[in-house]
Formats: structure tokens, sequence, C-alpha cells
């Protein structure tokens, strides 16, 4: 019992000049569920992809069972009983149950006929032995989420496997759902699995963890028992010295709750059935108002309501004191909402066109004279907003494709900036984004800020929410549960509130 | 050296097709003198221009990852209305319009099917494929309607400017009209956008199916006119016309010109290119009487082998 499952030894991996992960040190016992926490960007999926060899780090090992393993190929830790369950199913929703635990690898009799009997016995003994019952014909798309998470897992337990790595697997849970999958992982415990618990909600990991591993930056910064952690001993380690130095910075710059006491945008009771309901806030031009809370607490879907996006089943939406209910993205644009999503590659790029072409892309119509693109008047905005923005490098006929994350963010919020909105949504505006660029695009916020725009941020990066935020509003389960100068509100406290109802 | 061969490699692979081009312009030449005459020039061109139309109508909707299956039997159909409309004494401008508006028509419906209902492009028109020749059938039957006493619609198919052919001409206005579109205005962009992340250019305010609507339309229109340069060219119309295959050739000339089916980067002007290398290999191999079976094979086989080179670049 004194090997670990699974051990990575001095783990590092670098891109480029970005340095991922470095130096980490990582084991999990038998019969251990460990606790893997730290913000965006710490360093988590890194790390979580060496240990599924998605990803060969540039430095350090890995032994499972003792025995070191060939890096970076996942056929090998398969073999070698390590699954990860991803935060989106990875079932084929129209397939039994029963096949997708078996998938690709059923039991086959003579002339390579598959031998169901065997295939259901060998799931009955699986689900008989862990505690977890299914049923075996049901199509998995029609099952509920947790149900899919349990599918899932026996999958992975058919392989053998003896190290279960779960990448925030109450995502998409209810409270009672949670306390389903809890048990699951308690039965899997007792039966010395190896469990990697992934997961932003701490709540969860006091729950569920026995030890926890905290990341910041690239590193390990602490390993302990949960039984000897309290919660802001927890969050302090997080976040670092790190926040402490960025919030000092932070208050030099005045916070200005309220803003110009002009009201941009006002939210009366919003409510959409089953998502969010009774969410009321103002937004004031010239502030920064960031909504935070845990993934999953429908905020993105508030978002896309006020975006025009989706629509909301009651309350009231207005902008500059008028009425309005935005039955698409184009109408929100022309009554004054820019948004730029959360997800750049999925919803907000063209990453096969150039730079240039992206940064106009939301204002098309502007550039046009007599139907006819004014190419002259596009290359000029263009040359403007890589200026203004330091996007990197400076090359307008460039292929988005080409530039790094966060220079492909700043030609995202460089769109809408020049769309000039009346009111300017971001969800999470730096995700997989580098410290640097980080800093630059709360620069150009807050210097929107300053020329009076008023600037809505979703955020789950505490972090973020305190450098940026001149007020602080938090979501928990699709409803706003309080709003906050965020001069007068401490970082423990905001976190209370996050974690609070869940 | 690896690294400097792949370069040279990415320098040289958007030229890859006029530089192919210019090769078997090359070997067909050294091995038949006739094949680089002025009129056998000229005939290869007026010999793609109805392919060519057709291909440079579908670049667009091949660019935001649909496909128009029904172009066929709209050559068709346009063909035998005008015919019809001409027949019954409407007088020739009038009778080109019913026949190009009807082209349109069903280029929308086709679009408001594919953009509005979700439904997938190649299945809508594959139906619409069997509706319309249908539809041509029950209008003109089986059989060939001669088109006698209208010479001015007869100079469509068959006429000549300064010695070039009247269709060589539609062919190269339709083309220069669109790469102009693809170049100078919004609709060139949001096309392009469109096929390179749909959901990001509806988030970024566009009407994307408004868009691609009016592409399938734009289709429609290219088949209708090459239905009557074609129906004007062989001075009789039917309904069986433009038969099965016809939109394979289309569909190859594009992604010949690099356009990919799953939508994304994609040139009027490279399909103008892809129209011509089909073309010059169809004449080339004529000309070295090459049997007509063998032809097809050359045919697929060059297909293929060209988009797995385009395949290996990228």
């Amino acid at each position: 019992m004194d090997t670990p499952l699974i051990r990575g030894i001095g783990l590092g991996r670098t891109y480029g000049a970005l340095t991922a992960l470095a130096d980490a040190d990582f084991a999990v016992m038998p019969g251990e569920v460990r606790g893997l926490i730290g913000s965006n960007g710490a360093g988590k999926s890194t790390l979580i992809k060496i240990l599924t060899g998605a990803v060969a780090p540039t430095s350090g090992s890995v032994e499972v069972k003792g025995e070191t393993v060939r890096l970076g190929d996942p056929s090998e830790m398969i073999r070698r009983g390590v699954a990860c369950i991803y935060q989106h199913s990875n079932l084929a929703p129209a397939m039994s149950v029963m096949d997708n635990i078996f998938l690709g690898r059923q039991p086959t009799g003579r002339f390579g006929r598959i031998d169901r009997r065997r295939q259901r016995a060998d799931a009955q003994a699986l689900m008989a032995r862990h505690g977890i019952t299914l049923d075996l014909d049901a199509a998995v798309g029609t099952l509920p989420t947790v149900k899919q998470k349990e599918v899932e897992i026996l999958k992975a337990l058919a392989l053998d496997a003896r190290v279960l790595l779960m990448d925030e697997p109450t995502g998409w849970l209810s409270a009672a759902d949670v306390v389903r999958l809890h048990t699951t992982i308690r039965g899997l415990k007792a039966d010395g699995v190896a469990i990697v618990y992934i997961s932003h909600m701490l709540d969860e990991i006091f729950t569920v963890c026995d030890t926890m591993t905290i990341m910041r930056d690239g590193r390990v910064i602490a390993e302990a028992k949960v039984a000897e952690m309290t919660r802001p001993r927890v969050i302090e380690l997080m976040v670092g010295e790190k926040l402490a130095r960025d919030s000092a910075a932070a208050a030099r710059v005045p916070r200005r709750p309220g803003g110009t006491g002009e009201v941009r945008l006002q939210v009366r009771d919003l409510t959409r059935t089953n998502v969010f309901r009774d969410v009321s806030f103002d937004l004031h031009a010239g502030e920064i108002l960031c909504i935070t809370g845990l993934i999953g607490s429908k905020r993105t879907e508030l978002m896309h309501v006020l975006f025009g996006a989706d629509r909301a089943d009651s309350g009231t939406i207005e902008v500059d004191g008028r009425p309005v209910a935005f039955g698409s993205p184009r109408e929100a644009m022309a009554g004054g909402i820019g948004f730029v999503p959360e997800d750049r590659h999925r919803d907000g790029l063209m990453l096969g066109l150039s730079m240039t072409e992206n940064l106009v892309m939301a204002t098309l119509s502007r550039f046009c004279r007599a139907l006819l693109l004014d190419h002259r008047a596009i290359a000029a905005r263009s040359t403007r907003s890589i200026a203004e923005l330091a996007i990197q490098p400076p090359d307008g006929t460039k292929a988005v494709r080409l530039l790094s994350g966060g220079n492909q963010q700043k030609v995202l919020v460089g769109k809408w900036l020049n769309l000039g909105p009346r009111v300017l949504i971001l969800d999470e505006p730096t995700v997989g984004v580098d410290v640097g660029a980080k800093a630059e695009i709360y620069a150009i916020l807050r210097a929107e800020r300053d020329k009076g725009a008023a600037i809505l941020v979703v955020s789950s990066d505490l972090e973020e929410v305190m450098t940026l935020a001149d007020r602080i509003a938090v979501m928990v389960a699709g409803r706003l549960v309080a709003i906050h100068d965020a001069e007068a509100v401490t970082m423990a406290r905001v976190v209370d509130e996050i974690g609070g109802a869940a | 050296m690896n690294a400097s061969i792949q370069a040279f490699g990415r320098r040289l692979a958007p030229q890859a097709l006029p530089l192919a081009i210019l090769v078997i312009v090359a070997a067909f030449a050294l091995s038949e003198p006739a094949f680089l005459t002025p009129g056998n020039l000229v005939g290869i061109v007026r010999q793609v221009a109805i392919t060519g139309i057709m291909a440079i109508a579908m670049t667009f909707v091949i660019m935001t990852g649909g496909i128009d299956l029904s172009v066929g039997p709209v050559l068709a159909l346009s063909g035998v209305v005008t015919w019809f409309s001409l027949d019954a004494g409407v007088p020739l401008p009038l009778a080109l319009g019913v026949g190009l508006a009807l082209g349109i028509a069903i280029g929308m419906v086709n679009g408001v099917i594919v953009a509005f209902a979700g439904l997938p492009p190649i299945i809508v028109t594959l139906a619409m494929l069997s509706v319309v020749r249908g539809s041509a059938l029950i209008l003109g039957g089986p059989d060939l309607h001669s088109i006698r006493g209208q010479e001015a619609y007869s100079f469509i198919g068959s006429g000549s400017v300064f010695g070039i052919p009247v269709s060589v001409l539609i062919f190269a206005a339709v083309a220069i009209a669109m790469v102009f579109v693809q170049r100078a205005t919004p609709l060139g962009l949001r096309v392009a956008a469109i096929g390179e992340n749909e959901r990001a250019a509806t988030l970024s305010g566009h009407r994307t199916r408004l868009t691609k609507l009016s592409l399938y339309a734009i289709s429609g229109l290219g088949a209708a006119i090459a239905g009557i340069v074609q129906s004007s060219q062989v001075h009789t119309a039917s309904a069986t016309y433009g038969e099965f295959g016809t939109e394979l050739d289309v569909i190859a000339a594009v992604v010949l010109g690099g356009t990919s089916l799953m939508g994304g980067n994609g040139s009027i002007a490279r399909t103008v290119m892809g129209v011509m290398f089909l073309g010059v290999m169809n004449n080339g191999m004529n000309i070295l009487n090459v049997p007509l079976d063998i032809q097809l094979i050359a045919k697929g086989a060059i297909i293929v082998l060209s988009l797995a080179l385009g395949e290996l670049k990228s």
C-alpha cells in the first residue's frame, strides 16, 4: 500500500516561451480521493493531459504502480489503467448503456459475433461490485446527466481502470445528483480506486476528498489533508501573494462603483424558466461590473439573453432608459450591446480570415460605400486598432489562426470596441491568455471605462474579479444573490457567497 | 533542408493549379501541334462555358459548407420554359427573364429550406433535383423542342462578336462579375465569414440565414443562365438536358479550384481555373484520340490526385 497508484515526478511542460507546468510532483494512493484545485491557467489541465498521455511533458516522468511509463501515449495510459472522465460526455448518445460500456472492445464469440450474454453478465457484475444501478438497454442519450456520468465511470472500470481522473464532474449536475455522484465515488474508493477530483467548487472538495493538491502559476504550491485545511487558507494558497500584489496595484487604480451615475443598462426580474430567475441589476456608464459565480451558475445564459441570442420568459431590460426585447444578436447590436463571447474559437473569431477582416466583422456596414467595401477605410481602421491594442505582430493581413491566444483575444475585443457599444459584455475575457496579455486586456478595459463605457464582465477567475471590478455581483444557481462595491468587500466574503447555496 | 523544402512547397502550393494547367497545355501542344491553334483554344473555353457558369455560381454555396445538386434539372427546366415562352410569342427579353427568374426561384426554395429549416443541403437539393426534373418532364415531355426562326435567341449560343463566341463572353462576364462580388462587396466577405465560422458570423450581427438563402438563389440563377446558353447553342430545348453527372462536373471544377467541400476558404478566380483545367484535359484527350472510357477514368484519377496533393500541402 506504500506505492502510489500513479505518480508524477518533476513534471514540466513549456509551450514556446510559456511555461504551463514546472517541476510538479503528484501522487495518489489506492483508495485515495485527491482534490486538484487552482484558478484557470494554474496548470491543472496540463497536468491531467500529461497523466492521460494526451501531452508529453518536456521534463519529468510518470510512474503507474511503481513502473515508469512511456509518456505522451494515451493508449499506454489506458492499458495501465488510467482513465479520465471529462467534463463533456464522450459517450455515443444513440447507443445503449451496455454498448457504450464496451464500445470498441466487445467480447466476441465465434466468427467475431458479439457475445451479448457475456457482455451483459460482465456489465452486471461490474455494477454489482460498485453499487451502481443502470438500465443496460436504455439509450445513453435518454438518461439524465448524472446517470451518463455513471456510464462513463463504468466504461472506465470495464477497462480495469485503477486511476480515475474526473474533470469538473459535477459541472452540469443538480445538488441531489452531486450527492449521488459522491456516493458512487466513495464506493470506488472503498474498492481501492485512486481518484483525482478536479473542481472549482471548494464545497465538493471538502465533502468528498481526502487530500488536496493546490496549483498556481504552473506549480504545485501545497499538498495537504483536507481535514487539516480551512477554506480561507485554501483560497489564499490558490491566488497567492500575486493577488495581494495585484490588488494593491488595483487599489491604486481608483474604483468607480456606480460610474458616472448614468444608468446604461437596467435589468429587472429577468427570468428564463429553469435557467435563471428574478435577476435585477443596474449597469452605469463608466463602471466595470463583474458577475462571478461557479461554472454552471447560468451567467453565460444570462448574457445570451441580454445579447438577444436567447429569449427571457419574463422581466424587463432597458438600455438608456428605453425598454428593449432583442430577437437576435443583430438587433441587440443595433440597440447598442456588444458581446465578447467566452469561447473565442467557437463563437468569436474567423480563424482563417485575416486580423483586419476580423476587426471589422461586427461593423461591416460602416465600411460600405455605394454597396462596395471601402478597403482603404477598413485598412485604416485595422491599423488603428492594432496600434491601440498593441497587437503582435502588427500585420493586419496575417490570419488570426497564427496569433497567440492573448493576441487573438485582443483582436476579438478590438472587433467589439470598434462597434462602440453603449454596453459592452465580455464573457471570461482572459481565459487561456498569458499573464502579460491579461494585464494588457485589463488596461484596455479600464481605459474604455474611463472614457465612459459601461462594461459587464462575466468571470470565474476571482483574481480577475478582485482586480478589475468596480462592483461585483455574485450568481448562484441561476440567481443573482449579491452585489457589492469592490472596495468594500473581501474576497473571503465573495467566496462564501459563491459557494453559499451549493 | 527539410524546412526549406516545406517553405518552398508552401510558396508554390497556391500556384499549383496554374502550373498544372501550363504543364498539360505544354504536353498536349508537343504531342499534337493542332492543340495550340487559336481556334482550338477558343473552342476549349466554349466547351466549358456552360459548366463554368454553374461552377462559378455554386462556389459561394460550397464555401459555406453547402452544395447544390439540383443544377442539372434547373438547366433543363429553364431551357424548356424559355422555349415555351418564345413559342407562345413572348418577346425575347421577357422570355429570358422568365427562364432566369425560374432559376432564382428554385434556388430560393433550396435556400429557404437549407437556411431557415436547417435541413442538410445535400438532401434538400437532391430532392429538388428530382422535383425539378419531374416538373421539366411534365412540361416538356421526353421530346426535343427545336427552336426555329429565333435568330436573336440563337445568337446567344452560336453567335460571335469579333470572332469570340457569345457563350464565351457570357462565361467571362459571369466570371468577372462574381470575382468582383467576392473581392469588393460585403457579400464576398460575409460568405468567407460564414464558411469559416457561421456561429461567430451570427454573433457578429450578420444575417447568416438570409445570406445563405441568397447564395442558393445565385446558384439557381447560374444554372438558368447555363440552360439558356445550352438550349440556344443546340437550337433545342429538352427536359432531359443537364443529365445525371452534370452537377458532378460542376462540383469537381469548384473543388479542383481549391474550395473545400467542408466550407471555408474558396475563390471564384480559382474555380475558373479549375474549370479551365478540366476543359484542357477533355480537349487534349479528344485531340489525342484517347477513348472515352479511358478519358472518364483519367478524369476521376486526376480529380482525386489533385485533391490529395491539396490535402498534403495543408
